[in-house]
């Protein structure tokens, strides 16, 4: 599938939710499971400048299409934050900038070595480190798509529901942008396929594990992914990225969460 | 008792008047339909000009080179900064896309930088390899106060770029151009208020950052992303384009920033370009 940036540039928005009938949360508001799923994609949401940094500091951000995407997704990605602290708020949890903030402050010891080994790494291999990143974001997005479906789907909830489907149609943008990009680039060079195969089977974890307590990651995982249809839904994107040029056979998603202990039916 | 430790406190309130929630709920988009373009083939705009205009559409793509040195230091977990450079980015986009269609929209005219695109991405590369891992490793250490040096940075980066369009519009005398100069110019208003507020109460706070920023924007090259650019095209956008007046009030605005008197940072670059132009 081709990726337009212009048509993405001149047609990209923050998510809006003005019009949907956020009462609803009055009258059936979400369960305190549900909401700490939510919670948790609303901190992933917010903190995609985090992984925004890590992309910049290799030699992707020289180039033209990729400084423009990635200007638009930013601010798409912060927009779903917004959104989804508009829902928590409607439940009286309050997730403002000082609560960002100690979070990101907690993290420092995980994060603090990233950029530094990722701008070396990058520079090291040059191009060929892009197509990393590129299939790396690719399947954060999949597994964006994935998780918002799958939670529109259990909760179909009247207000809940549509601004899920909203976001993920967003997703489903940004999911087009990284595979087109990893594809075309890992094409091109054996090592780059080398390199991102042995990168995603090696180091792969579910968007957000670097930023999140152990328990909430497995409680999301959990609330999810559970089931067969749960199962279904992650062998599916497993096989979009199996399909990616040098991918066949891999089976990220599913290897991470069965370090779960997933409720799943037997193979 | 204790006491509180001055040169690490975070500033106690952020500025008032400026909410980041209400700047990225109204952030100002493509501008795409409002340039009346087609006024250019009758009515173009001297190559001089154009050239300026070139000039500040590089600068304001440096939006993300200026990211990411930020992104690399603690100031990347201090979330309202980071909420307002996400739309600040989206803005300065919008703004350089409109400047790019300006000068496209003249088929005749030919950048003056079109012969040294490799020199410039030969230091460019060079200086990305070195950056973006020592300020991280400085910064790390540094802490919090390094977001007063990057704040103080983006207030007079955009007071400079912002003069420059006020004055590219009165010189160039075309009216099409002087309303689009004017529709950039207010987007830009934002971004100066939050930097300018963000670099006083932050600078106020803390003694310590103002010595750091003193020493580190010394080193930057004005405005930000003109290391990247030929000598004699920085010269003649201070000095020439920016005037010699203008020089001497941006600095007095710097002046004003607590702990950052007498730092002549404006017209030490625009002497500096002088020079590299004349060699
Ligand atoms: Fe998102
Ligand atoms: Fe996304």
């Amino acid at each position: 599938m081709a990726f337009d940036i212009d048509q993405y540039t001149e047609t990209s928005e923050g998510v809006t939710w003005e019009d949907l009938d956020f009462g609803a949360f009055d009258t059936t508001p979400l369960g305190e499971y549900t909401l700490r799923t939510v919670r948790y994609m609303c901190n992933v949401e917010y903190h995609t400048v985090c992984y925004l940094r890590d992309l910049l500091v290799t030699p992707s951000h020289k180039e033209r299409d990729v400084n423009a995407f990635m200007t638009m997704w930013n601010r798409e990605e912060y927009w779903h934050g917004e959104a989804l602290a508009a829902v928590l708020g409607r439940h009286g949890i309050t997730v403002d900038y000082d609560e960002l903030k100690a979070a990101r402050v907690k993290l420092e010891w995980r994060d603090k070595l990233a950029p530094l080994r990722q701008s070396i790494m990058g520079n090291l291999v040059g191009d060929d480190f892009v197509a990393v990143h590129m299939a790396w974001g690719a399947a954060n997005e999949w597994s964006a798509t994935a998780a918002y479906r799958r939670l529109a789907t259990l909760e179909q909830h009247p207000a809940l529901s549509p601004l899920l489907k909203r976001i993920g149609q967003q997703e489903t943008r940004h999911t087009a942008f990284y595979a087109t990009q990893a594809r075309k680039r890992l094409e091109k060079s054996a090592l780059a396929r080398k390199l991102t195969r042995l990168a995603l089977a090696k180091a792969w974890r579910p968007v957000g594990s670097s930023i999140s307590d152990e328990e909430d990651l497995d409680h999301v995982m959990k609330h999810l992914f559970n089931g067969a249809d749960g199962l279904a839904e992650i062998r599916r994107i497993d096989t979009n990225i199996a399909k990616l040029p040098g991918m066949e056979g891999l089976t990220i998603f599913e290897t991470a969460l069965r370090r779960h202990e997933m409720d799943w039916p037997a193979a | 008792m204790t006491r509180p430790d001055v040169s690490t406190a975070e500033p106690a309130s952020p500025p008032a008047g400026f909410s980041v929630h209400e700047f990225a709920r109204t952030a100002r988009g493509s501008h795409r339909a409002e340039l009346d373009l087609d006024a250019y083939a009758t009515r173009p705009l001297e190559a001089g000009a154009l050239e300026m205009v070139a000039l500040l559409e590089r600068l304001e793509r440096g939006a993300l080179s200026y990211l990411r040195s930020v992104l690399v230091t603690p100031t990347h977990k201090d979330a309202r900064v980071t909420g307002f450079l996400v739309t600040w980015a989206y803005e300065k986009f919008w703004v350089a896309d409109a400047l790019e269609l300006i000068v496209a929209a003249h088929p005749d005219f030919v950048p003056a930088t079109a012969d040294a695109p490799k020199l410039r991405a030969a230091r460019h590369a060079l200086a990305e390899r070195l950056e973006p891992i020592r300020e991280s490793v400085v910064a790390n250490l540094i802490g919090d106060d390094v977001v007063a040096v990057h704040c103080a940075a983006g207030a007079i980066d955009e007071w400079i770029t912002a003069t420059a369009y006020e004055r590219l519009a009165e010189f160039t005398d075309h009216p099409v151009f002087a309303a689009t100069m004017t529709r950039l110019r207010d987007v830009k208003r934002r971004h100066d208020t939050y930097f300018t507020d963000e670099a006083r109460r932050r600078l106020a706070a803390s003694p310590a950052a103002g010595r750091l920023a003193r020493r580190r924007l010394r080193r930057a090259s004005w405005p930000l992303g003109a290391v990247d650019e030929p000598p004699p095209l920085v010269a003649r956008l201070l000095g020439g384009l920016v005037i010699a007046s203008d020089l001497v009030d941006l600095d007095a605005r710097v002046d004003a920033l607590p702990g950052l008197a007498g730092l002549d940072l404006v017209t030490t670059a625009a002497q500096g370009a002088r020079k590299a132009a004349a060699r």
